[in-house]
């Protein structure tokens, strides 16, 4: 009998635990994403003032930032200190690569920014960090609407599930 | 002799570095990268091309890495040359974008020039003692920056000296030996670095390289017995050359430069003295 109420037990836990992960994946993302706006804003100021060179510029950022994008960064400066890929594009990819699991909308985000990132003169440049500030901006709003409510649903479905599976189970 | 030598091969393709590096810093003086055509390289006593032809990936990747991915800091190539790191500098050509009658910038570029910066210390000893303006000239090639960079740094042992270094490759920051009493002021043009360091670094010595244009030539003019002396280079092969350029007309009317030192191909160099 006991074994059987483990059993539940473990069941229901798991699943809930799932539920919990998807929720903080999802603020992680929210997280990520300010961490993004944030990084492009700070070399907005540096390239507007100082119009300092990509590979300081992103190694600063990276310091200055935590999580996933800060390791991007990071990345990104040491492999274009490197200089071993043809173009900041294909730095991107292979600091991209070497970041970790990026969420989907950071994905996205870098590949708009690979797309202009030491391509064109400042003012061009300028364009490209505020089209990369303008899509995380749109994508925290997107995410925004209804959040509480989401994560609530995400954290009870995963319990409930975890019951239902219980009761067929178990 | 010093070279920042893995500057330069930093900057060109894998492949082609390799190759370069079996030559040398000792003798290769140019390398010049044409697309389609196998790298030429220009040495102390011969010229040279190699098997592979370039393309424009090798381009790209050349104009990426000198400009350290970052076109918005090497605006220089608006007006057709980035200096990399070491300072060496690299001509570019291809097509050009125009906007407002001035070159903008290059829209694809076809081939390069890249000039090894080379730096002789102690050929310009035995000027170092010379009082009153110096203009060096010489053909293209023919180690008027060399001989610069060697005066300013025997010359600020002596007394400050400030440089407008616009291109950045008299004194690339940690490649080369600075004098004591050396100021550099990079990235700024000629004619307004020449009134900012002498309004603000008091110099006793005020040294640019490659005078082109009538806005240089009138900077010098302005700051011309101010108590302060000269040292300049110019393209020419003799003085006569000086007084037939419109240009110049004016620094040699006026006698602003009482040494006139002229380069030779071959390295070697005379002097000629301007009586005031």
């Amino acid at each position: 009998m006991s074994l059987k109420w483990i059993g539940a037990f473990l069941i229901m836990s798991g699943c809930g635990l799932i539920g919990f992960s998807i929720s903080a994946a999802y603020r992680r993302q929210e997280r990520e994403l300010r961490e993004l706006i944030s990084a492009m804003e700070y070399m907005t100021c540096e390239l507007r003032y100082k119009m300092t060179p990509l590979p300081e510029m992103c190694r600063q950022a990276g310091i200055e930032r935590s999580g996933i994008v800060g390791r991007l960064l990071t990345n990104l400066a040491n492999e274009l200190d490197s200089q071993v890929s043809p173009d900041v594009q294909s730095c991107l990819a292979v600091a991209a690569a070497t970041a970790g699991p990026l969420p989907n909308r950071i994905q996205e985000a870098i590949c708009i920014l690979g797309a202009s990132l030491g391509r064109f003169d400042l003012d061009g440049q300028l364009q490209g960090m505020e089209s990369v500030r303008g899509f995380c901006r749109d994508q925290l709003e997107r995410m925004s609407a209804n959040r509480d409510v989401r994560l609530r649903s995400y954290q009870t479905l995963g319990l409930c599930a975890g019951a239902a599976l219980a009761i067929l189970f178990v | 002799m010093i070279c920042a030598w893995k500057e330069l091969l930093g900057i060109l393709p894998p492949w082609l570095a390799q190759e370069v590096d079996k030559h040398g810093s000792e003798v290769l003086q140019e390398l010049r990268l044409r697309l389609g055509v196998p790298p030429q390289l220009i040495c102390k006593r011969n010229t040279l091309f190699l098997s592979r032809e370039v393309t424009m990936n090798d381009l790209n990747f050349c104009v990426n890495t000198a400009s350290r991915y970052s076109p918005w800091a090497a605006n220089s190539m608006a007006q057709g040359y980035i200096t990399a790191p070491g300072g060496h500098r690299i001509g570019l050509c291809g097509e050009a974008v125009m906007t407002g009658g001035s070159m903008a910038g290059l829209r694809s570029i076809r081939s390069l020039c890249i000039r090894v910066a080379r730096d002789f210390p102690n050929i310009a000893g035995k000027y170092r003692g010379y009082t009153g303006s110096i203009l060096i000239i010489g053909p293209p090639g023919s180690g008027k920056t060399t001989l610069l960079r060697d005066l300013i740094r025997q010359i600020s042992e002596l007394e400050a000296v400030a440089v407008v270094d616009e291109r950045g490759e008299l004194f690339p920051q940690g490649y080369f030996s600075q004098g004591k009493a050396l100021d550099v002021l990079t990235g700024c043009s000629k004619s307004v670095g020449i009134d900012v360091v002498l309004r603000t670094m008091g110099p006793a010595t005020i040294a640019v390289d490659e005078i082109t244009s009538e806005e240089d030539c009138n900077a010098l003019l302005r700051v011309g017995w101010c108590g302060v002396r000269l040292i300049a280079t110019a393209h020419a092969s003799c003085t006569r050359d000086l007084h037939c350029r419109e240009i110049y007309k004016p620094l040699m009317r006026t006698k602003l430069f009482t040494h006139i030192f002229v380069l030779r191909r071959d390295k070697t160099l005379y002097e000629e003295r301007m009586e005031p």
